[in-house]
């Protein structure tokens, strides 16, 4: 009996403990309660008020001593005594912060994230495999390895990762891995790769090939030209040189495309949002306050967290720079040096293909190519999944690229199968462009730099402590036909196939514009005498006229009025197309609460700032009236995508008889007025629902309702916030998507000046208060001074602590 | 007076185990606390939960007051659990009832001997 009730009571104590030990999935995932609330090495270890302590550490792997000097706001100034030391000690203090981001986010572009998560992200894995991700990244370490700089970089990157990673036990390790139960694996080379790509990825998945296909069967050609113009009636391209493109383009057959005829059934990849832009500018010292150039760029991406930048200074003999960083990649990729800054927003350009194979048949394994037929390679992909089973696809490839759809895969009721080429797939080295944007001193060093620089295309900004400006729209273009790649193309046929590209010293770029500045926020690249056909994604209309406008009125430009800019909230879509819409409605139609509607918007001064009703029935408004425009092709049983905001205005002026005014759910035929009208109904119920339900204002800052949300999507560690501007205003802050890092640089003589902000910090720890310290300040229009020096003992007044790395003998 | 020893002695012995080895070492300063001291399975049961149960909800509070409850909130709103008070009695309830198991064990364990 007693021995039974040894061998009972351990029993329970042993299950008990496994029980407690393990993750179980109970509906939602459980992370193991013993293990993670153990207050000794649990979550509860992650707990802290304090930034990275002041600490001396032999650290294996280094050649010299390093010095890291955190400020208070938790940025590194590190200074190492040769390049090596300099990457390895970014890799190593980025893992610090950021160690469970970096891994995610690579694990999310490798499509492994079905490791962490379970069967839930398998289908999402897949994807990412089928469209040749990894791929990409395996051509591109190998080019990067080929360079003995870029190799040297990524390598001592990665050793101070796995430097960092080796410290760690469980206590120490990032929350989400104590939440999710693993641990973080070895840093290599090809994650820096995979990181670089899944920012590719984001910004170059605004192709609509398929579904301009299906526009193109339903409705005509002509009528393709009138909703989808490929250069839509508003000025101000990015580069505005009219007649002066003086070179001999690479020649093309001139051979008309080939238009389809066909629908695509399939449900097509994730788009980028169209509210992935940025903006940035650089101001002439002939137009600025201290006659030295200034220089501004706010990347809009997803608002996360942990952020999606890391600011971080780099010092050691040659190179000393500061700026934004990608956690996965080393050295600066927004930022400056003592003599030069630069900065970057995305080109928009056409760089993704659909390409239309005939295979020999079922299997697969032959397909046609100029009358011949051609061999595919099949390549399987393993997936890992958590509390699941192995799991098998196989990828056919051609010489286009991966065929991402097919019987295995959201084939749905589409025979015809698409290879997909991508410009990303293309072997490329940027991190060569940011190593020497870091070291660069003039102009010429920029040029240098941004020949490396293939993919995602970027329009990069700069202005020197010498005086000088410039705007570079640099990437790795293939040469076009007129329409080439606006719809799926012919695969069986290699002419059609990308022959050429425009040669590096023929992108569109200019230096020192008589206006006194340059600008980009993602427009139309070009004046109509550049002699290359340019195909693109949306182009944005609003933004860059609101930026050249405030620009073109400033003599004396300071920092200040920089800044503001940025934070600038005026909505000149509303300003144009609000009195239209205005002049639309029958107001002896609108009951009582459309009419006051209808006041708050006619006394609105068109800034989407935090206080504004005005805003938030504009914005309703115009939420309701998109979808009520374009139901017809919502509705449509394939894919199809909705013209541009600003072509929408355009038609609705212009031409508002157009049949897509029709609403299709009532009988009536509707014209523009009465969709205008309709819209406006349906949004002021949707605002007087609101106000409901929050028995508050319908404020802008509120009704929006600014979002911030963690990686996991936990709303737990994730951040509501009330902040101004929208999508199409220069403060580009729509719900989830908005400036993602704010920078200004005076390039003054007696010393380089900067200063940032990003919504989030320094720490990827939620239980950190540098998790989020910057957000508030973000939310406001603060900046933070960067102090930007050339020595650790100019930081002694700013410094937080300071840390010593030694090599361990 | 034996569930006084009982308890000082488990908890002595699992901060020191626990600070240099994973949380279910605990067990091991359990048993021996109930080992050594332990009278009747009800109170020896409820000795170990108590000290174990006392150390995690003294350790986590210790570590919510320092850290300014930064964690905790956001953890507990991860948590069916919502507030922290729960997520305390949660986390004292877990090693409570290991810590009640271990000592259960080395009482009976103890009583094999004789």
């Amino acid at each position: 009996m007693r021995l039974f009730k040894i061998i009972l009571s351990s029993l329970i104590t042993l299950i008990l403990v496994y029980t407690l030990n393990r993750g179980w999935n109970l509906g939602s995932p459980i992370p193991p309660l013993g293990k993670f609330l153990d207050p000794f090495h649990g979550f509860w270890q992650n707990a802290t008020d304090q930034g990275t302590a002041s600490k001396a550490s032999s650290i294996p792997g280094l050649t010299d001593k390093v010095t890291i000097v955190y400020d208070s706001i938790g940025v590194p100034h590190i200074f190492a005594t040769n390049d090596n030391d300099l990457y390895f000690t970014q890799g190593y203090v980025t893992a610090n912060d950021r160690l469970w981001q970096m891994e995610f986010q690579t694990h999310a572009a490798a499509g492994r994230v079905s490791e962490i998560i379970g069967k839930a992200a398998l289908d999402y894995d897949r994807r990412q495999r089928r469209l040749g991700m990894v791929t990409a990244a395996q051509n591109a370490i190998k080019s990067m390895e080929s360079n003995p700089v870029s190799k040297a970089m990524v390598d001592s990157y990665s050793k101070g990762i796995n430097a960092y990673i080796s410290t760690l036990s469980y206590e120490d390790y990032p929350f989400e891995y104590k939440l999710l139960d693993y641990s973080p694996e070895p840093w290599s080379g090809i994650k820096c790769a995979l990181l670089l790509k899944s920012m590719a990825q984001t910004l170059n998945m605004g192709e609509k090939d398929l579904e301009m296909t299906n526009a193109l069967s339903l409705f005509g050609k002509d009528m393709i030209a009138l909703l989808y113009p490929d250069r839509e009636k508003v000025g101000d391209p990015i580069v505005d040189n009219a007649g002066n493109w003086k070179f001999k383009p690479a020649p093309m057959d001139s051979v008309p495309m080939a238009l389809p005829k066909e629908l695509v059934s399939l449900t097509p990849t994730e788009k980028s949002p169209p509210d992935v832009g940025s903006n940035n500018w650089a101001v002439s010292g002939s137009r600025t306050a201290t006659g030295s150039p200034l220089l501004s760029n706010d990347p809009h991406l997803q608002l996360s967290l942990p952020s999606i930048w890391y600011i971080i200074h780099l010092n050691a003999p040659g190179v000393n720079t500061m700026g934004a960083s990608l956690p996965g990649s080393p050295a600066v990729i927004s930022g400056f040096n003592d003599s030069i800054a630069w900065g970057v927003t995305n080109a928009q350009r056409d760089l993704v293909d659909w390409y239309k194979i005939q295979f020999k048949d079922a299997s697969k394994k032959e397909y046609m190519s100029d009358g011949t037929w051609k061999a595919a390679t099949k390549v399987i992909e393993k997936f890992t999944v958590k509390n699941g089973e192995i799991f098998y696809d196989t990828i056919t490839y051609t010489h286009h690229g991966p065929v991402v759809f097919d019987e295995s895969f959201h084939q749905e009721s589409e025979a015809a199968h698409f290879a997909f080429r991508w410009i990303a797939h293309d072997p490329s080295e940027e991190i060569m462009t940011f190593y020497k944007l870091n070291r660069g001193k003039n102009h010429a060093d920029y040029m240098t730099a941004l020949d490396h620089y293939a993919s995602p295309a970027q329009n990069f900004v700069f202005a020197s402590v010498s005086g000088d400006i410039a705007m570079r729209i640099q990437g790795k273009y293939p040469v076009r036909r007129n329409l080439e790649g606006k719809f799926i193309l012919d695969g069986t046929n290699t002419s059609t196939e990308w022959e050429a590209y425009i040669p590096n010293e023929q992108n569109v770029m200019y230096k020192n514009p008589a206006r006194g500045f340059v600008s980009s926020a993602n427009q139309y690249p070009v004046d109509s005498t550049y002699p290359y056909y340019v195909g693109g994604m949306s182009f944005e209309a609003y933004r860059n006229r609101r930026i050249n406008t405030v620009l073109s009125g400033l003599t004396k430009a300071t920092v200040k009025d920089m800044m503001n800019l940025q934070n600038d909230n005026y909505n000149l879509k509303a300003a144009e197309s609000l009195p239209l819409f205005i002049s639309y409605l029958d107001k002896a139609k609108l009951n009582d609460t459309e009419q006051k509607a209808l006041d708050v918007l006619s006394s609105w001064d068109y800034y989407n700032n935090i206080d504004s009703e005005g805003a938030s029935y504009y914005e309703a408004w115009w939420d309701e009236l998109m979808p009520l425009i374009w139901d017809e092709m919502d509705s449509a049983h394939v894919a199809m995508r909705r013209p541009t905001t600003f072509n929408t205005i355009y038609l609705l002026k212009h031409h508002p008889s157009l049949s897509f005014f029709d609403v299709l759910s009532t009988p009536e035929k509707e014209t523009a007025a009465e969709v205008v009208q309709k819209a406006l109904s349906k949004g002021v119920a949707a605002i007087e629902e609101w106000k409901k339900k929050k028995s508050t204002a319908p404020t802008w800052g509120v009704f929006k309702d600014g979002f911030v949300g963690h990686l996991l999507r936990q709303e737990a560690l994730s951040y509501h916030i009330i902040h101004g501007g929208n999508h199409d205003i220069v403060n580009a802050h729509s719900r989830t998507h908005g400036p993602s890092w704010r920078m200004v640089v005076s390039l003054e003589k007696s010393g380089l000046k900067a200063w940032g902000v990003y919504p989030g910090g320094q720490s990827g720890n939620p239980g950190s208060p540098y998790y989020n310290n910057m957000l508030e300040p973000w939310t406001k229009a603060q900046y933070f001074n960067m102090h930007f020096a050339q020595t650790v003992e100019q930081l002694g007044s700013v410094q937080y602590s300071i840390s010593q790395l030694n090599p361990a003998q | 007076m034996n569930f006084l020893k009982q308890m000082v002695i488990t908890t002595l012995i699992c901060l020191i185990l626990q600070y240099f080895l994973p949380w279910w070492t605990l067990v091991l300063g359990a048993f021996v606390g109930g080992y050594l001291f332990g009278e009747t399975s009800g109170k020896t049961f409820l000795a170990g939960f108590t000290a174990v149960g006392l150390l995690w909800l003294v350790t986590s509070l210790i570590i919510d007051i320092e850290s300014q409850s930064l964690l905790t909130e956001k953890v507990a709103r991860l948590f069916p659990t919502k507030t922290p008070a729960l997520l305390f009695a949660l986390t004292a309830l877990v090693g409570g009832v290991t810590g009640g198991m271990g000592a259960l064990t080395g009482y009976w364990s103890a009583g094999f001997k004789s």
